[in-house]
């Protein structure tokens, strides 16, 4: 013995080896040789046996036999291994005696090994209660003992178990299967599949395996083609398929030093290096060893699907007579709830029928059958451009597109037999396409299918759902197709190199529509909403949606309200397509808060609408030409800081004095610059002053003191607060000494803003020295408004009332002690009808929304309007 | 040792995580959070039907530091994060009683 290498030693040297030469790549049949030298191993180990030979083989034949994986000669690095210790009759005492024999030296050398010692009968009766010893069994090999007993219990097996529970053996196999893919389904699965479980993971090909074996008796993978149950070509490619995932599989247990089946983020990239994959078409190299796994394993899950579908329907159908078989339209028929062709002729006479049958399929509810997937692909070459521009193959596709979802997806069954492809062979770079991080979930493919999956889903949201708003949405959409097909080609820009996927996209989808013959407004939306499809989002998350300039560039993004609809639905499908991290209810919050703000402004159409985007940018060009002496950038950084409504309404040379006035500012707390128009009797003050609450009201008292009389207003505030405030006002009587009164006005203003002058009580003086000439006449009651809804930046405040002197003063002191800031007035008087807007919100720069606080404000300016005007006329 | 947390707007986050780079600042943890304070929510209304905003989305920011660093990286966050407009959100700083690596058992300081 000593002499002799034990057989646990020779296997550890053999496995040793037997790996060393799988890493070197040089061993393409690792799986089967690693089974075949624990074969040897326990040929050898009971071989040498001393218990075993007094078992008195001849009375009671007893076999070794590999069961599961094992059985199979599946054995990846680090599998366990599952042996059976098979008697014909009782287990005797002694078994125990060989196990220890056996298996004890095994279990030193750290293996995995599980056993069991059963009777024939005891197998037979177990396999009949519990269909998991059944699957066991069904993959048991003979490695040692009396071969005849392996027989008899395969024979039994087949015979007598599968013959009497064979379609319940199924039914359960179909149920486990559901389960699993619902428990690896989950989005994790994706980033990090498990190659054993998962979907399209070695498991639905091992049920394939059990599902044919039970039901046609087959013995080894190769009948399944033998037998007409796959195409050759289906065969390779299952071969194909398997051979890389088992590869994966054991490098895998390699890397991680046990049995884990999962491929974790630590493990991915070493494995694409080590598979030889290499950075290809801008694509990484972990990409595109992943994008091979998911093709592959979607390939296994399909595979499945199909098989198992198959053998169940067939199973279930063994009692009924004959299949049911009708037409759906010329061509295709309608057999066992399946579509199929009516002969593969058919599709050589007419190829339509390779797109009419996804029509049938999405207006019928029913799947292609597996032959007639087949047949698709075959016949792939007929759609030739001729076929890609046809209207009716368009029509077809487009009623696929708009389809509502069924339980499985035709649009994914028109991906997966290459026709999407065919039809949109820009598409092709997308298939299968990964992207490394954790964010991006699906392969864009998918999930560009789950986008539009998603948008139909939206679009038919029941009201008392939390999509409902969504859907209410979607059904303002006259075109819901155009956003359905962006959806579906939002990122084909992923197919190139390069960044800016989304003008990439843009202009991929301008070709595709153009070739499809789309009318070009059509063209137009579609390739927008691609452009444009990160846009929103971005504007949400990464600018400041509480100012009013972002939000109306952003508003003037949109041709129209539908525009800024289709664009939402599809942010927001597009983000829950992209899996758990690109989508909460965080974002969604955002995204909501930034499409209502976007909204309001495009339904007031004020500032938004394309004359307006027009009048600014005319204006812009204009001051740029004009303002030579400033360098771009500096007029660049102004223009960025005015707001959209002051660039609206000022007039370009007034902009430009404004520029030059706020040049001058530096430290000074105010510049005043008074102007007259020629031909006419009133001066125009401009004032470029840093804001804060109660400015406005200062310089209407300061005007008023110096018997000024205002006759209109406009207040701007730029976004960097800096606050330029228009004055109209009559010119004084003594026009000799207008420069005078001009000093005076500045001073005053200066003192007042120090807080050195005070107005209330000079004012009161004023105004009853003022004595007004006002004749008395009819007054109409004072109205004070305030408007909420308008805008979501501002509470907006009316007031139409009768002017007297101070008027102006008296109000914007009311609404700066009701702490209100104004950040937008216009002032405007006819005869001494007054109308007043101001635009404010309170100190910490909120709109004034309750109830109680309008309530009051209203209150404050009528009863500041009563006194006012009582005041004015008790002097009379 | 100290906690910084900062409560702060969204779209500022680029800014101050730069901010704090530039201070040496390594690691931090940033969540999403909802939440009023002076910002009020609102309501607002699409064809009748009215939709509720009660909170406001708003980035939570936790920096632990040394006691010594802990004014400079008030600063920067306050710097950064600023608008000046309402919602800015604000800043709590904490003392911290231990820090542990789970990984090492490095403890206090080095654990940071």
């Amino acid at each position: 013995m000593s002499l002799l290498k034990s057989p646990v030693s020779a296997l550890q040297e053999n496995k040793e080896k037997l790996i060393a030469c799988f890493l070197r790549g040089g061993e393409p049949c690792f799986l089967e040789r690693h089974a075949e030298i624990l074969d040897d191993c326990f040929r050898e180990s009971f071989a040498g046996s001393s218990v075993g030979p007094g078992m008195r083989m001849d009375k009671n034949p007893y076999a070794i036999i590999a069961l599961g994986g094992y059985g199979r000669k599946e054995q990846y690095i680090h599998s366990d291994v599952d042996v059976l210790l098979l008697f014909k009759k009782r287990i005797p005492d002694e078994a125990k005696g060989l196990i220890q024999e056996i298996f004890y030296p095994l279990w030193d050398i750290g293996l995995d090994v599980g056993y069991a010692t059963r009777s024939l009968r005891e197998c037979l009766s177990l396999a009949c209660r519990d269909f998991e010893v059944l699957t066991s069994l069904i993959d048991a090999r003979f490695v040692c003992g009396i071969s005849s007993l392996y027989s008899d219990l395969m024979e039994q097996l087949h015979g007598k178990v599968l013959r009497r529970h064979g379609r319940a053996y199924i039914d359960w196999l179909s149920e486990r299967n559901q389960d699993r893919h619902a428990r690896f389904g989950d989005s994790t699965y994706l980033l990090e599949p498990n190659l054993k479980e998962g979907l399209g993971g070695l498991r639905d090909y091992h049920a394939m395996l059990w599902v044919a074996r039970a039901t046609y008796d087959i013995r080894e993978p190769r009948d399944l083609e033998f037998l007409g149950h796959l195409s050759h070509s289906e065969f390779q490619s299952l071969s194909e398929a398997l051979s890389f995932i088992r590869t994966v599989r054991n490098w895998l247990h390699h890397l991680s030093g046990r049995k884990c089946d999962q491929l974790y983020f630590e493990y991915q990239v070493k494995l694409a290096r080590v598979l030889g994959f290499k950075q290809k078409n801008g694509q990484q190299a972990v990409e595109g060893f992943l994008g091979a796994l998911h093709g592959q394993m979607e390939f296994l899950k399909r595979q499945h699907l199909m098989f198992l579908g198959k053998a169940v329907r067939a199973k279930g159908r063994s009692g009924r007579r004959k299949a049911t078989r009708r037409t759906v339209t010329p061509g295709i028929e309608l057999v066992h709830d399946a579509l199929g062709f009516e002969s593969p002729e058919a599709i050589l006479r007419k190829p339509q029928l390779l797109i009419k049958i996804f029509e049938q399929s999405a207006i019928l509810g029913q799947p292609l059958s597996v032959e007639a997937s087949r047949l698709v692909k075959e016949f792939l070459y007929l759609v030739d451009e001729k076929f890609q521009r046809s209207r009716r193959v368009i029509k077809s596709f487009q009623r696929v597109l708009v389809a509502q979802p069924h339980t499985f997806n035709v649009l994914n069954e028109m991906l997966n037999t290459g026709m999407m492809v065919a039809l949109i062979p820009e598409m092709k770079g997308l298939v299968n396409r990964i992207q490394y991080d954790e964010y991006h979930v699906y392969p864009v493919d998918k999930h560009l299918l789950r986008t539009v999956q998603i948008l139909k889903e939206l679009g038919d949201a029941r009201p008392d759902t939390q999509d409902a708003f969504y859907g209410k949405l979607f059904k303002e959409i006259r075109n819901p197709e155009l956003l359905l097909w962006a959806g579906l080609l939002h990122d084909v820009g992923k197919s190139r190199d390069g960044h800016g996927h989304a003008s990439q996209g843009a202009k991929i989808v301008r070709h595709v529509f153009t070739r499809m013959g789309f009318p070009g407004q059509d063209i137009e939306t579609i390739s927008f909403l691609v452009q444009e499809h990160l846009f929103l989002m971005h504007t949400a998350i990464r600018r400041d949606i509480n100012d009013e300039k972002i939000v109306v560039q952003c508003a003037r993004k949109f041709c129209d309200i539908e525009h800024l609809y289709m664009l939402y639905l599809l942010t927001v499908a597009d983000s829950r397509a992209t899996g758990p991290k690109a989508w909460n209810d965080w974002m969604a919050v955002l995204l909501k808060e930034l499409f209502f703000k976007v909204y309001h402004i495009l339904e007031r159409g004020e500032l938004a609408t394309p004359t307006a985007t027009d009048v600014v940018e005319r204006k812009k060009k204009d001051v740029f030409q004009r303002a030579v002496s400033l360098p771009r950038k500096t007029l660049e950084v102004l223009f960025d800081q005015m707001s959209p409504r002051y660039l609206l309404y000022t007039p370009s040379q007034d902009i430009l004095r404004h520029i030059e006035l706020y040049q001058r500012l530096g430290q000074e707390p105010f510049l005043l610059e008074a102007q007259a128009s020629p031909g006419t009797n009133y001066r125009t003050a401009t004032i470029c002053a840093r804001d804060f609450p109660g400015l406005f009201s200062k310089i209407a008292g300061v005007f008023t003191l110096n018997n000024l009389d205002i006759l209109g207003a406009q207040i701007y505030t730029w976004r960097n607060h800096i606050a330029l405030d228009i004055f109209k006002v009559k010119a004084p009587p003594d026009t000799l000494l207008e420069n005078e009164i001009w000093a005076r006005v500045k001073n005053d203003l200066r003192s007042a803003l120090k807080g050195e002058l005070a107005l209330e009580p000079a004012l009161g003086e004023k105004v009853r020295a003022y004595r007004s000439l006002q004749k008395k006449i009819l007054r109409r009651p004072d109205k004070v408004v305030v408007d909420n809804e308008t805008s979501n930046f501002f509470t907006i405040i009316e007031i139409y009332t009768h002017d007297f002197p101070g008027l102006l003063y008296k109000i914007t002191d009311t609404l700066f002690r009701c702490k209100l800031d104004i950040w937008v007035a216009k002032i405007a008087t006819k005869v001494d009808q007054v109308v007043d807007v101001f635009y404010v919100r309170d100190f910490d720069g909120q709109k004034v929304d309750s109830s109680k606080e309008i309530a009051a404000i209203k209150e404050a300016i009528k009863e500041t309007l009563a006194n006012g005007s009582k005041e004015a006329k008790v002097h009379q | 040792m100290k906690k910084i947390e900062a409560v702060i707007k969204p779209f500022k986050l680029d800014d101050v995580k730069e901010g704090l780079t530039e201070i040496g600042i390594q690691g931090m943890t940033v969540s999403e959070v909802k939440g009023f304070g002076r910002q009020r929510g609102h309501t607002e209304i699409y064809r009748g039907a009215e939709y509720r905003v009660d909170f406001v989305p708003k980035l939570k920011l936790e920096v632990v530091v040394d006691s010594d660093l802990a004014p400079q990286v008030v600063e920067v966050i306050e710097q950064k994060a600023k608008t000046g407009a309402i919602g800015d959100g604000k800043i709590f700083v904490t003392s911290l009683e231990e820090v542990i690596r789970i990984r090492t058992g490095e403890r206090g300081k080095e654990a940071i």
